[in-house]
This record gives C-alpha cells, structure tokens and sequence, in this order.
C-alpha cells in the first residue's frame, strides 16, 4: 500500500485499530463480564441467590412441567412469517432438553414444537423456553431479565443486533481486525522487549498512553490473540456457512448415515410409544461415567422424538473438571432405558477445537483461571482504550492548528466507548433496583435504561468534548469517571436496601456471587475516583508541570 | 511510527479495503469449501474434514488480509483474493459434483 512495509502495517494498525476499536471495547468489557454472567444473574435476580443445583428428578418433576411448555409467542411470529399464513392448531412436541452448569441455581428449561405446515421446510419448529427453581419446580417470572447470562453474554458476541445476524458479522469482522492490530502492533514496534517493562505514568499523555497500550497489548498478547481467533471458531458456521449452502447434500447424508450408524435415529418412526423412567438412566450415566473416574453431574440432558419408538435420550456431563469442551454422551433408548450407545473420544481435530472453544467458554470449574480471564479481558479494554488516547493525543494539537474536528470526534465517541459502556453498565444495574418488581415486560424497561444510559453517555461526550479541538483534555472523561462511580456505589446501596443483602452479610455467609459483585462495582467505583482525580490533575496542567519542573527532556516540546 | 504516510486519494483507500474484506472473505471461502472437497475426496467424514478447515480459516484470512494492506498493487489484491476464491470455489464444486 505504501512504499514499506512497516507503513502499511501502521495505517492499517491506526484506522482499522481506530474504528474498529469503538466495537472491540464492547466485545472485551461484556466478554470480560460474562466470565462471571451467571453470578451477576444473581446479583440481577435476587430470589435465585441460592446455592447451585444438581438436575432435579425428570420423572417426578421435569416432566410435567415440560408437559405444560408452549411456544414462545416470538417464535410463533416469526414461524407465520416462514409459513405466509396461520399455523396448524396442532403441534406435536419433539423434543425437550435441561441445561446447568455448575455456578447455575436455576435450570433452564428448553421444548420444541413442530411446524407442520411450512412446505419449504418439513423440518420446520420452534422452541419453547423457562427457567424454574429446581427445588421447587416453580417457574421463575419471564420478566426477569437474567442480566449477566441473557444480555451482557450475547451483547459481546452479538451487540444483540439480530437482523441477518448483523451483530455476529460485525463483531467477527472485529476480531478479525483485533488479530490483525496484534500482528501489525507486533511489526510495528522493534523494541517489544524493551516496551514491556516501560511505564511512564507522569509522562505526558501521549507518552504515558502509548506505554500502556504497548504494555497490556505485549503481555495480555497470546490472551488476546486467542480469544479473538477461538471467537471466530465458535461462530465459524456463521461466518462460512457451508452446511447449508454447498455442502448442504452431504451434511444431510452424513447425519443420516451417522444416525444410521450410531442408533440415534434421525427422524421418528411415526409409531407411538412410551418414555421409560428418565431418571433410572440418569443413574446409569452417572455410573458409567465414576466407572471412567470423571465427576458426574448432568449438564445437559435432551429428549429427542418424544412419545415416538425412536425417541432417544441424550445425557451429557457437565464439563468442569477440564478445559476442552466435554460431554462424554450416553445416549440410551426413550422407550426401554436400554443404552444405545456412548460418545466415542473425540479425533484429534474436534480434540484441538474443543479445547480452542472450551478455553473461551470455560465451562470448567477454577476460580483462579477466571479471574485471569476478567483480568486478561480488561487488559484488553485498557489497551484499546489507551490506543484511542492516544490516537487523540498525537493529533489534537495539528488538528487545533488545522481546525478539524477529527480528533475532536475520536475522542467523544472514545469516551462512550470506554467510561460510556461502564456508565451504561451500572446503570442498568442501578435500573435493575429500582424499576418495580411487579412492572410488567420489566427486562424490556431495563435493556431500555441500558441504551439510554448510553446514548446520554455519548451525547455528553459529543458535547463536552469542545475543548479537544484547543488541544486540551475533554472534561467528559472525567465527569463520566464521577458518573461510573456514584452508579456503582448506588448499585451496591441499591442492592443492600432492597434485598437486606448488604456486603456484610454476603461476606460473612461467604455468598460469593452476590458479594463478588458488589466488591468489583466498589473497585470499580475506587478506580473511576482515581481516574477522575488524576484526570483533573492534567486538566489543569499539574502533571505536565511537574515533569517540565523535575528535567524531564520529552515535555520539551508538549 | 513517526513518518506521516504520503496520502492516498479516497477511491485507492475504498478499493483496499473492500478488497481486503471481501476479497479476503471469498479467498477464505474459497479455501475452506475447497479444503473440505478435498478432505471428503480423500476419504475424510465431512463434519472431520469442515471442523478442521474452520481452524485453519480464520489465519488464512488474517494473512490474506494483512497482505493485502502490504501488497503495492490494488489489482493484485482483487486478482489473488477475488480471483483466487472464485477459482476455489469453482474447483470445490466441480471436485464435488464429481464425487458426489
């Protein structure tokens, strides 16, 4: 592109790193918070802050209440819009399945329903879905929004924007950029050693952000790397689709071949026949798996084909023992309990894939390794966000001098980016608290705060963020690190008074999830007050003085 | 880091990148439907042969993608990454008409 290599390789690292950055702080700050979505579930829904459950009894408890599911009402809408027309009265169920995991006290709860009447697709369903506290069988409100596991989750793979997947193509293009900043950020900078152990807090602004965007890029590196390219595996038939297009045929076949092969029949046999006791070949799986040495508890339990003779029933563990992605399936006969079959070990290409995906969606069971995780995810914000500093930095004051508005912009959408995510964050934490228990389509209400929350974020910034084209600091990052703080600190308030589950409390009953939380919002809410201070600091000038005042040879030309 | 890049004019800039992007992305097509015909060409279950060109992917499209920042000519990134897919998918076809 330009006459060396080091100079196309620093365009693409600035531009792509820039634009493209505004979305990788959103993958990296939810992604870094859905390490612990289930645990800020419960902070979110305060009648689940109970202790992790097994799978409750199938036959005594599941399955009447899977006999009661119906389809949601969205998938219905859009099955009408598949089919041009009203759907069959009738609906036969085919499946139903059970989801946990180890940090989970609720059990969801999933159902399928056939479409019968779609000519383009005979194979066309939709799924019903609730949640239920296991001890009980209740069912838990549809209004509760679960906050960590149904929407930061997805937000960070999926920015929740569903039309033709946009959401997925967008982040994926990111982490495509994101592998592609790392590889040029490498070629860029010679001395990679020498820059992993320089820091200069006190510098000038630009100094000391290019010291730690180089810093948290080298060290977090194989981190970042690894996460960017393990997400593009996880949704690789998203961004290649080549089962239902080119290889659509032999997808078919090869399943068909397999069902063929292993037992687990494809399609149901059109013959009725009873489901024999579930739970009896759940005590079966467990034995067979404490045979092989591995700890049993179920993670996923599926029935497929209900009420059919070929109805089979798909038992897998809960992976925590390990990294990679496991199951060690044992598939066993509805109608008879009979096993059908075991998972064979995996070959070594689905081996090296399901440790690449088990790595990024741990399902594993060690506290140690996803706190690193939060930490690696949040090196990462810092780095994108000490990029943009200093993307601003390097330019303002040719820009003030030019009078564009570039850097102007840069730095207001960065400001949304980095303080504005934490702002809408909390405050849909703080929404949470407050909006009433009993209102209705509350989840609704809260994303809503969330977006608001946001948009307010950006419209300050946009505001504020006059003085950049002065060649001065924007106040909005500093008011914005004041605005993180009280949210945070009124999160945790919010949560003693309306809950009774005050730090205290949660420390003493050593209830992490909930006690976890309500630290990090305080850290995090400690960590903005510095901010801020340190920030006020070099507004007025006080940080670069200082340096002038001790010799420092770089402030010479600030 | 410190030598401002000579400018370049809005349609070169345009061309790059959507060379880069799409042409990468169709490479990469290319590649993965290709790598899959040949690995169920020599005897490889398909979900084995599409589970492993799926971990290859996504290097090859950062390098395809990369390389097409560092390239001195635009029309060589159209022809390798545009080109290049269209030849590979059109060979996977063909490979897998014939197997099929």
């Amino acid at each position: 592109m330009f006459q060396s290599f080091r100079m196309s390789m620093t365009w693409l690292h600035t531009w792509f790193g820039l634009v493209i950055g505004y979305v990788l702080m959103v993958c990296f700050f939810f992604g870094a918070l859905s390490v612990f979505d289930r645990e800020i579930d419960r902070w979110a829904i305060p009648e689940t802050r109970f202790e992790p459950q097994v799978l409750p009894s199938f036959d005594k408890m599941l399955l009447p209440i899977f006999e009661k599911m119906e389809p949601l009402e969205e998938e219905l809408d859009a099955a009408r819009d598949r089919v041009g027309g009203p759907l069959p009265e009738s609906k036969p169920v085919m499946g139903y399945s059970a989801y946990t995991t180890h940090r989970d006290p609720v059990l969801m709860m999933f159902s399928e329903y056939a479409i019968t009447n779609n000519p383009d697709d005979p194979r066309d369903h939709v799924h019903g879905y609730i949640t239920i506290d296991p001890r009980s069988g209740a069912q838990l409100s549809d209004e509760q929004l679960k906050i960590g596991s149904e929407f930061f989750y997805p937000l960070h793979y999926s920015l929740h924007l569903h039309w033709a997947n946009l959401g997925y193509w967008i982040v994926g293009f990111a982490a495509l950029v994101m592998l592609a900043a790392l590889v040029s950020g490498v070629v860029m900078h010679r001395k990679i050693f020498r820059e992993f152990f320089t820091f200069r807090p006190n510098k000038q602004a630009q100094r000391s952000a290019l010291d730690l965007h180089n810093l948290t890029g080298v060290v977090a590196l194989p981190f970042h790397f690894f996460f960017a390219l393990t997400g593009l595996i996880v949704f690789a038939s998203i961004y290649l689709p080549v089962g239902e297009t080119m290889f659509e045929d032999v997808a078919l076949k090869q399943a068909q071949e397999e069902a063929a092969a292993t037992g687990l029949a494809f399609d149901p046999a059109g013959v009725p026949a009873p489901l024999a006791s579930v739970d009896a070949m759940v005590v079966e799986a467990k034995r067979r798996w404490a045979a092989r040495d591995m700890t049993g508890e179920v993670g996923f339990l599926a029935v497929n084909h209900i009420g059919d003779a070929n109805s089979y029933v798909s038992i897998y563990r809960a992976g925590t023992d390990r990294v990679t992605l496991t199951g060690q399936g044992i598939h066993f006969k509805g109608s008879t309990g009979e096993i059908i079959r075991e998972d064979p070990p995996p070959s070594a290409v689905e081996g090296v894939t399901d440790f690449m995906t088990g790595l990024h969606l741990q399902h594993f069971k060690h506290w140690m390794l996803r706190w690193l995780y939060v930490l690696g995810g949040l090196a990462g914000c810092v780095c994108i966000a000490t990029g943009f500093i200093f993307f601003v930095e390097k330019r303002k004051r040719a820009h003030a001098k030019s009078g564009s508005s570039g850097a102007r912009w840069a730095d207001a959408v960065a400001v949304s980016t980095v303080t504005g995510i934490v702002i809408a964050a909390a405050g849909m934490l703080v929404g949470n608290r407050l909006l009433p228990t009993d209102l209705p389509d509350r989840g609704f209400w809260e994303e809503s705060v969330f977006w608001l929350s946001w948009l307010a974020a950006f419209v300050h910034a946009a505001i504020r963020s006059a003085p950049v084209q002065q060649a001065r600091i924007s106040p909005a990052w500093r008011e914005q690190c004041w605005a993180i703080a009280v949210l945070a600190v009124g999160a945790v308030v919010l949560n003693w008074i309306t809950t009774g589950d005050h730090l205290l409390k949660t420390l003493g009953e050593a209830y992490w999830p909930v006690a976890g939380f309500d630290l990090a919002l305080l850290a995090a809410a400690a960590l903005a007050v510095f901010a801020a201070r340190r920030l006020r600091l070099r507004e007025i000038g006080a940080i670069e003085q200082r340096e002038t005042s001790s010799g420092g040879a770089e402030a010479a030309h600030a | 880091m410190s030598a401002s890049a000579p400018s370049l004019s809005p349609l070169h800039i345009a061309l790059r990148i959507i060379g880069a992007v799409g042409g990468g992305w169709l490479f990469v097509w290319g590649f993965t439907t290709l790598g899959i015909a040949l690995g169920i060409a020599t005897g490889m279950p398909y979900d084995e042969a599409r589970t492993l060109l799926y971990l290859l992917a996504f290097v090859v499209f950062l390098v395809a993608f990369c390389w097409s920042f560092v390239t001195a000519s635009i029309a060589r990134v159209w022809l390798v990454l545009a080109g290049g897919g269209a030849v590979m998918t059109g060979g996977a076809w063909l490979l897998l008409r014939s197997i099929a």
